[in-house]
């Protein structure tokens, strides 16, 4: 199949998937109570982003992807290259470290509300939680995936150290520490969401929670639409990052 | 009269070689400290290879080739012995006087062929005109013209070979160290990649140690054949090969050649 047609494929099905949003409930197929029709939830979408309180809860989630992420990311991979290189903390730490990576994260948010409280600070530092496992245990990998063939070659060709670290180490794992950042974005990201959806008083989870519970069928999918909207803006944000810094591809 | 001369040679007072040696050990041993206790890799090595020279290891697997060899190329520091170069000890690295060529080509994935080929004389931070320049005269050398700005994927495996020799060769090194470089290859490609070698060692007069499992190689390309024994590995026979030069494909067919093949696989059986 050529390019063209994949992609003539891919936005047949997207149309057919939207179009039987719009008219199964509207032709009360599927209940449209439980799943409003896709018109509805668009016009919605578009009075909600009007919202004063919408920009706000907008830009504290967004606020707190971002800060999470800054800290989550040098924390695990300093972390994560530290378990790798060094033969004793690899010890130590490896096995507790893939034991504690097992456990469901969610179940420490209410330790993270008890020692922030419901703020800006327990998403944060929840969702930096979180990613940081997934950045460490991908860095430490990344690290390991350098082929000692590889350090061999530039040592016999008199490399020094800092050379050996910024002429094999980095390119050599630039391909997993770039994946490493979408998948810790993902991550990052739902643990924002989980963080908000759990306890907050603002943000685009606790917005969601909220139309979810009081049964505000157009508003919760408009919010769904939102948030895939943002994730995908992330998700992308990375990927644009990792376009400029991977000039070789295997 | 030679044997004469040598039945008369008196320890400690041996009678100079004919040419200046580029690589000379004296009763070298290794011994790693493995987990299950020492392992001793290497014992009582003594060998001396002439400038200029193709020699060549054979030994059965685990007899510690790999061992002596990064010790020649500094990579690795033995337990005794010593390791002179052109009259100059060897203990750390130096990519002037020594070039080294691993089993797999272990080529840099990220970089052309022509960066690899360079990386050497960028690690000196030697200027791009001149890394450009001499890179290229070796891909030209190793045949590889007009290959120059593929990356290693886009190579075949004795394309690769041929890059990392290139790369081995770009610093001029006047000693080459080769740790079966051809033994990924496949038999007809591998053949063809020791005729390429010989060529290439004839334009360049290189001092060349070669490992291989291949006793055809062997012949084909040595001056001389070292023989190891099984783990701790000793060197026991010398055998000098006295086919003409250059080597052709036709050689092998020799009877010359066959016995030759026969004594060294002879003494690896007793070897192992
Ligand atoms: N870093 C090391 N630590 C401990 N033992 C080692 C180490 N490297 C090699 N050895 C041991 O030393 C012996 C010689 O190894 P070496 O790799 O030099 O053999 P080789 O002759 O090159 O074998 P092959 O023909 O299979 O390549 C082997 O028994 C090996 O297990
Ligand atoms: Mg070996």
């Amino acid at each position: 199949m050529s390019r063209a047609q994949i992609i003539m494929t891919r936005l047949a099905l997207l149309a057919l998937v939207l179009a039987a949003w719009e008219l199964l409930p509207r032709h009360q197929v599927v209940n449209p109570l439980l799943l409003p029709p896709l018109g509805d939830v668009l016009s919605m979408l578009g009075k909600l982003l009007l919202q004063a309180r919408v920009h706000e809860a907008i830009g504290v989630t967004a606020a707190e992807v971002v800060v999470a992420f800054l800290i989550a990311v040098p924390l695990g991979a300093v972390l994560g290259v530290l378990i790798a290189e060094s033969d004793y903390l690899g010890e130590v730490f490896k096995p507790m470290l893939f034991y504690v990576f097992s456990i469901p994260k969610s179940i420490f948010l209410p330790m993270f509300i008890l020692a922030f409280g419901i703020t800006f600070a327990q998403k944060v530092a929840y969702a930096a939680f979180t990613t940081t496992f997934v950045v460490m245990i991908s860095a430490a990998t990344a690290v390991e995936s350098v082929k000692q063939d590889y350090i061999l070659v530039a040592r016999s060709y008199g490399a020094t150290r800092a050379q050996i670290l910024m002429r094999v180490y980095v390119p050599s794992m630039m391909p997993l520490l770039l994946e490493a950042l979408r998948i810790s974005m993902i991550f990052n990201f739902t643990g924002v969401m989980i963080a908000e959806m759990y306890a907050s008083r603002t943000g685009i989870g606790h917005m969601i929670s909220g139309w979810g519970e009081n049964f505000q069928m157009p508003e919760l999918f408009a919010g769904v639409i939102l948030l895939s909207a943002v994730a995908v803006l992330f998700n992308e944000a990375v990927r644009f990052f990792e376009a400029r810094c991977s000039a070789w591809r295997t | 009269m030679a044997n004469l001369s040598q039945t008369m040679t008196v320890p400690g007072q041996q009678d100079t070689p004919p040419e200046k040696a580029a690589i000379e050990v004296a009763n070298l041993s290794h011994i790693y400290a493995g987990a299950q206790g020492a392992v001793p890799a290497l014992e009582d090595i003594s060998m001396s290879v002439g400038s200029g020279r193709f020699v060549v290891i054979v030994g059965p697997s685990g007899c510690g080739k790999t061992s002596l060899l990064m010790m020649l190329a500094g990579l690795r520091a033995q337990s005794q012995g010593t390791i002179l170069c052109h009259g100059r000890p060897i203990s750390n690295p130096d990519p002037q006087r020594v070039g080294v060529i691993f089993q797999e080509a272990s080529l840099y994935p990220w970089l052309t062929a022509l960066d690899n080929i360079e990386f050497p004389l960028s690690l000196r931070g030697a200027p791009r005109d001149e890394r450009r320049r001499r890179a290229q005269a070796m891909l030209i050398l190793v045949g590889l013209e007009g290959f120059g700005e593929r990356y290693p994927h886009e190579l075949s495996g004795g394309m690769k070979q041929r890059v990392s020799i290139a790369r081995g060769l770009v610093q001029d090194p006047p000693v080459l160290l080769m740790d079966e470089p051809f033994a990924a290859l496949d038999e007809q490609t591998r053949m063809t990649m020791g005729h390429e070698l010989l060529r290439i060692w004839s334009k360049t007069s290189k001092t060349v140690v070669f490992i291989t499992h291949s006793l055809t190689e062997a012949v084909f390309l040595a001056d001389e054949v070292l023989v190891m024994s099984a783990r701790p590995g000793r060197i026991i026979d010398r055998i000098a090969v006295t086919l003409t030069r250059p080597r052709t494909y036709e050689m092998m067919a020799t009877d010359a050649f066959g016995q030759l093949r026969e004594r060294i696989w002879h003494q690896i059986r007793k070897a192992d």
